[in-house]
């Protein structure tokens, strides 16, 4: 690992970070009223105290939410190794509950080293949860089970083969129905991004729910700063040549503190002000990082912002060719017209009452501009209107238009080659 | 692209080739797996320069994705490589793999149509299992549920990694494993495709694990995967098509005798074709043909054209050209090439012969089954209150009042009438209604026939329309069939108060026209204007 050169040790140090949520939410925490610390508090105090408890982590996607509890876990793992396990579930693969519960009997399993049967049904799984749940208890054991995406086990529903409801929310249901017996000991902490997940809980579930919530919001300009700081710099230890580490920070420092970075990050975060976004920013200025001088610039940041910054639609409109974007004109023109409803036939209509007005020499068969509608609806620039009729063939469905007039504008003015009469024929 | 790699044959290399078909057509029984088979082995390295001017017009995106892949044993957050079809995404990054000689995991959603298919094909690549009689071509796990994919892919990914980390002595691959999601579009239209894909999304997340990093390419931009839940972006790298100048220096790629004539031709060719599309695979067919057909009048292909000479050439190729654009690729929902007879033709005569090629195509036809093809047709345009009137057995006399009925209505009315038809497009109907129609207009069409021999006599016609009707009736369900066969007419869903099945017919009116006047059949006369 010696031969290594500075430049990409440093790179493979800050990427690594990077990609790391608990390195990236370590130095938010530290504060007595940082989320981390409410919620550890809450849950040792479960713990020492032998308690059942629930908590509901909110706030948007790419706040931290799952990696700050993923460090309160880590931190009371190593504070009392011996009464806490944890079960985690995710409502992207457990929301149905038979799943989950066979998910949980899994980890239980394999926490208490036994044997797990992939053959056991629900009632068995259930039955054995509910016994592992109170023995636990017995033992003084804290279980905390992390539902992630927790939205979605509240949405969750069971229909048995004549499609009618027979049970919803089974899985928080006979969890927080477990945990009201005196002797089990339970934390169920709930991760989402909605706010409202608590109201898609049912009357049942949501009694037997202790309303703990805590808010995820998007940290202040000051504590971004010093994000910035921790996760840039590097380390002054002896692995790095002594001058590199200098002159690095030394960098950083001069971009952070440059007015243009500011702006820049202004508008990046008008789009977006959560962590992980910022996180993709920064991981997507260090990929361009030069590596013959092994130093961040300005530059770095200012082509991941653009390259951030993506407008898919004008891009689709750029690619397409000539006669494409005559049939989008085309079809324009037509929702102008205050025509309803139009299909390829309608389409080749217009098309044709443009050639024969225009006299264009971009004229060409039907099959051939078939062709190019069916590009487009595979790009997604157009669809059809409806998913009804399918019986019809192709042409004779009813489309749309996904792009706006501005954006087919916009596109066709920096298109390569678009033929003035397109843009009049537009307007017109 | 496929020119390229058709070549060589390299394992998974092309977007058809994926892991799941058997990677070598001769399963080789000595071979034991291990974990360098996950990358494409020292051999075939190539080198960054090699790699740029492979692919002409996508330096930034190659400088960009090795960028983003980061030194050896990096950790990257997910990255979604989009753009338009043809536009080498796959190849790209199967060779960017080439150069980096990483390991990797390649899956294509076009060949793993399912959700199990996708997690059993990541899995056997993992765990090195491969397809063989041996084992009866079984996947090395079962695995249709993302919560069982995350556990065996966990596990899967622990253990080539380990052996990664502890092979020593050999060429240096990092630690990192790549799973290389191909065709992420497709998995929309699957059942259930919304939770995949939002599965796949947050994958990395669910993980957990530095260790992998995930490629996503996708034929669509990443604003059309956006869902109120589930979705964290990717970083996006773009694709965009190939400028004019990028194509002609891919083009220049594919030949290798003469470049000269070849660049002369796509001088010719390049831009008129560039206005349509700009995708490889479509101008790459054209030109072939076309090449051909502009080398006709040269006897020696390996002299450099002069100024006089490519005249001489353009003006030899400039008919082909104008009907290469509107004839020879085409979709295939239309009614001529869902024929195959029609497409061989084409094929060997595209030139300016579509005439009579249709006309010759008729004669493929018996004549029972034109006349099935024109009562479909009327079937399918006519309303159906009006069959009475029109196939009286005096048909004529209602076409006049019909007619003038139709001139006292305004422009407007019939304009907003009209687009109403287009909007609907044919209409269906039963099949009652088309052997009744069927029966009329054939018996019609000896009348007329009659007609013009100058002889029409009521009895004679009934006796003669009995006749036929015997004749005919036995083998028309079986025509009707045939045509549905050949996609001429379409069996569309049951009719939900009737229960039974109803037919659309998919001809143009161009070629009923045609059909109509082979059999000198008076169809103008029979179809409902408004």
């Amino acid at each position: 690992m010696g031969k290594e050169n500075p430049a990409e040790k440093s790179l493979n140090l800050i990427r690594g970070r990077l990609c790391d949520p608990t390195f990236v939410f370590r130095p938010l925490s530290v504060s007595p009223e940082s989320n981390y610390s409410k919620l550890r508090f809450i849950v040792s105090t479960s713990i020492t105290e032998g308690c059942n408890n629930s908590i509901l982590l909110l706030g948007p996607r790419g706040s931290g939410k799952a990696a700050v509890l993923d460090l309160v876990v880590g931190d009371l793992l190593e504070e009392y190794p011996d009464s806490v396990s944890v079960i985690r579930l995710n409502g992207l693969l457990h929301s149905d509950d038979n799943c989950a519960f066979k998910e949980i009997a899994r980890q239980l399993c394999m926490e208490h080293s036994l044997l797990f049967s992939k053959m056991a049904s629900f009632d068995e799984n259930s039955q054995f949860i509910i016994a592992m749940l109170r023995e636990c208890g017995l033992a003084h054991k804290t279980i905390i089970f992390v539902l992630d995406e927790f939205d979605m086990f509240a949405q969750a529903r069971i229909l048995n083969p004549y499609s009618l409801l027979i049970g919803k929310q089974r899985l928080l249901y006979s969890l927080l129905d477990a945990m009201q017996s005196v002797t089990s000991q339970a934390v169920v902490v709930g991760i989402s991004s909605r706010l409202d997940a608590d109201q898609l809980l049912e009357k049942r579930v949501r009694s037997r729910f202790s309303h703990r919530k805590i808010l995820f919001i998007p940290p202040s300009r000051e504590e971004f700063d010093s994000l910035l700081e921790h996760l840039l710099s590097l380390p002054a230890d002896s692995s790095f040549p002594s001058g590199y580490v200098s002159r690095f920070n030394e960098k950083i420092k001069n971009i952070t503190s440059d007015t243009r970075f500011k702006d820049m990050l202004k508008t990046f975060f008008n789009a977006n002000s959560t962590v992980n976004s910022l996180l993709k920013f920064i991981f997507r200025a260090v990929s361009l990082m030069n590596m013959e001088s092994g130093l961040l610039s300005l530059e770095n940041f200012k082509a991941a912002l653009s390259s951030m910054q993506r407008q898919p639609k004008l891009e689709a409109v750029r690619d397409c060719s000539i006669l494409e974007l005559y049939l989008l004109v085309c079809m324009r023109r037509l929702e102008v017209k205050e025509q309803s409803s139009y299909n390829f036939i309608s389409v080749m209509k217009e098309y044709k009452t443009i050639h024969d007005s225009f006299q264009t020499s971009d004229y060409y068969a039907q099959n051939v501009c078939l062709r190019a509608f069916e590009h487009l609806k595979e790009r997604e620039v157009i669809c059809y209107a409806e998913n009804r009729g399918q019986s019809q063939t192709g042409e004779y469905r009813p489309m749309k238009l996904l792009i706006s007039a501005s954006e087919l504008h916009q596109g066709m003015r920096s298109h390569a080659c678009c033929p003035a009469i397109l843009v009049k024929l537009l307007d017109h | 692209m496929p020119r390229e790699e058709s070549s060589k044959a390299t394992r998974r290399n092309t977007r058809l080739s994926s892991s799941v078909t058997i990677e070598n057509p001769e399963p080789n029984e000595s071979h034991t797996p291990s974990v360098d088979d996950l990358t494409f082995g020292e051999e075939e390295t190539i080198t960054l320069d090699a790699l740029l001017s492979n692919f002409p017009g996508r330096r930034s995106q190659i400088l960009d994705l090795i960028r983003l892949m980061g030194p050896l044993d990096s950790p990257t957050l997910p990255i979604m490589v989009y753009g338009d079809a043809s536009t080498g995404k796959t190849s790209v990054v199967l060779e960017a793999f080439k150069h980096l000689n990483r390991p990797f995991v390649y899956s294509s959603c076009r060949t793993c149509h399912s959700p199990r298919i996708l997690f059993e094909s990541v899995l056997n690549q993992l765990l090195l299992h491969r397809k063989s009689s041996s084992n009866g071509y079984s996947s090395a796990k079962r695995c249709d549920k993302p919560s069982d994919f995350v556990n065996l892919l966990r596990e899967a990914l622990g253990n080539v990694v380990e052996t990664l980390g502890s092979t020593s002595g050999k060429p240096i691959t990092g630690k990192m494993v790549y799973l290389i999601l191909d065709h992420l579009d497709l998995i929309k239209e699957w059942d259930k495709g919304n939770m995949i894909l939002q599965f796949l999304f947050s994958l990395c997340s669910v993980l957990k694990m530095p260790q992998l990093g995930i490629v996503l390419i996708s034929g669509l931009p990443p604003d059309v995967y956006y869902s109120n839940m589930g979705y964290t972006d990717p970083i996006p790298v773009y694709f965009p098509e190939y400028s004019e100048d990028e194509l002609r220096q891919i083009f220049l790629r594919t030949q290798d005798n003469n470049l000269k004539l070849y660049s002369a031709f796509l001088d010719v060719v390049l831009r008129p074709f560039c206005r349509v599309t700009r995708r490889v695979e479509e101008l790459s067919t054209t030109f072939s043909l076309l090449f051909r057909k502009y080398c006709e009048p040269l006897d020696d292909l390996g002299i450099s054209p002069n100024e006089d000479l490519k005249r001489r050439l353009y003006s030899h190729l400039k008919p082909h050209i104008a009907s290469c654009l509107n004839e020879v690729f085409r979709v295939s929902s239309h009614l001529h090439d869902g024929d195959t007879r029609g497409e061989r033709k084409q094929k060997s005569s595209y030139s300016s012969e579509n005439r009579d090629e249709l006309d010759t195509l008729d004669l493929h036809m018996s004549t029972s089954a034109k006349y099935l093809l024109i009562a479909a047709f009327l079937a399918s345009r006519n309303p159906a209150t009006l069959d009475a009137s029109m196939f009286d057995s005096t048909g004529g006399m209602d076409n006049r009042k019909r007619k003038r009925k139709a001139s006292e209505k305004s422009m407007e009315k019939k304009e907003i009438a009209e687009q109403e038809a287009v909007m609907k497009g044919p209409g269906s109907f039963p099949l009652e209604r088309l052997l009744a129609i069927f029966q009329c207009i054939a018996s019609v069409g000896d009348s007329s026939l009659g007609e013009e021999e100058g002889g029409e006599d009521e009895g004679e016609e009934a006796t003669g329309y009995d006749k036929e009707n015997n004749n005919l009736m036995s083998c028309v369900l079986l025509q009707v069939s045939s045509l549905c066969d050949a996609n001429f007419i379409t069996k569309s869903g049951s009719c939900p108060l009737e229960g039974s099945i109803r037919y659309r017919s998919m001809v143009s009116e161009d070629l009923a026209l045609k059909v109509a006047r082979s059999l000198s059949f008076p169809l103008a006369k029979y179809l409902y204007r408004r």
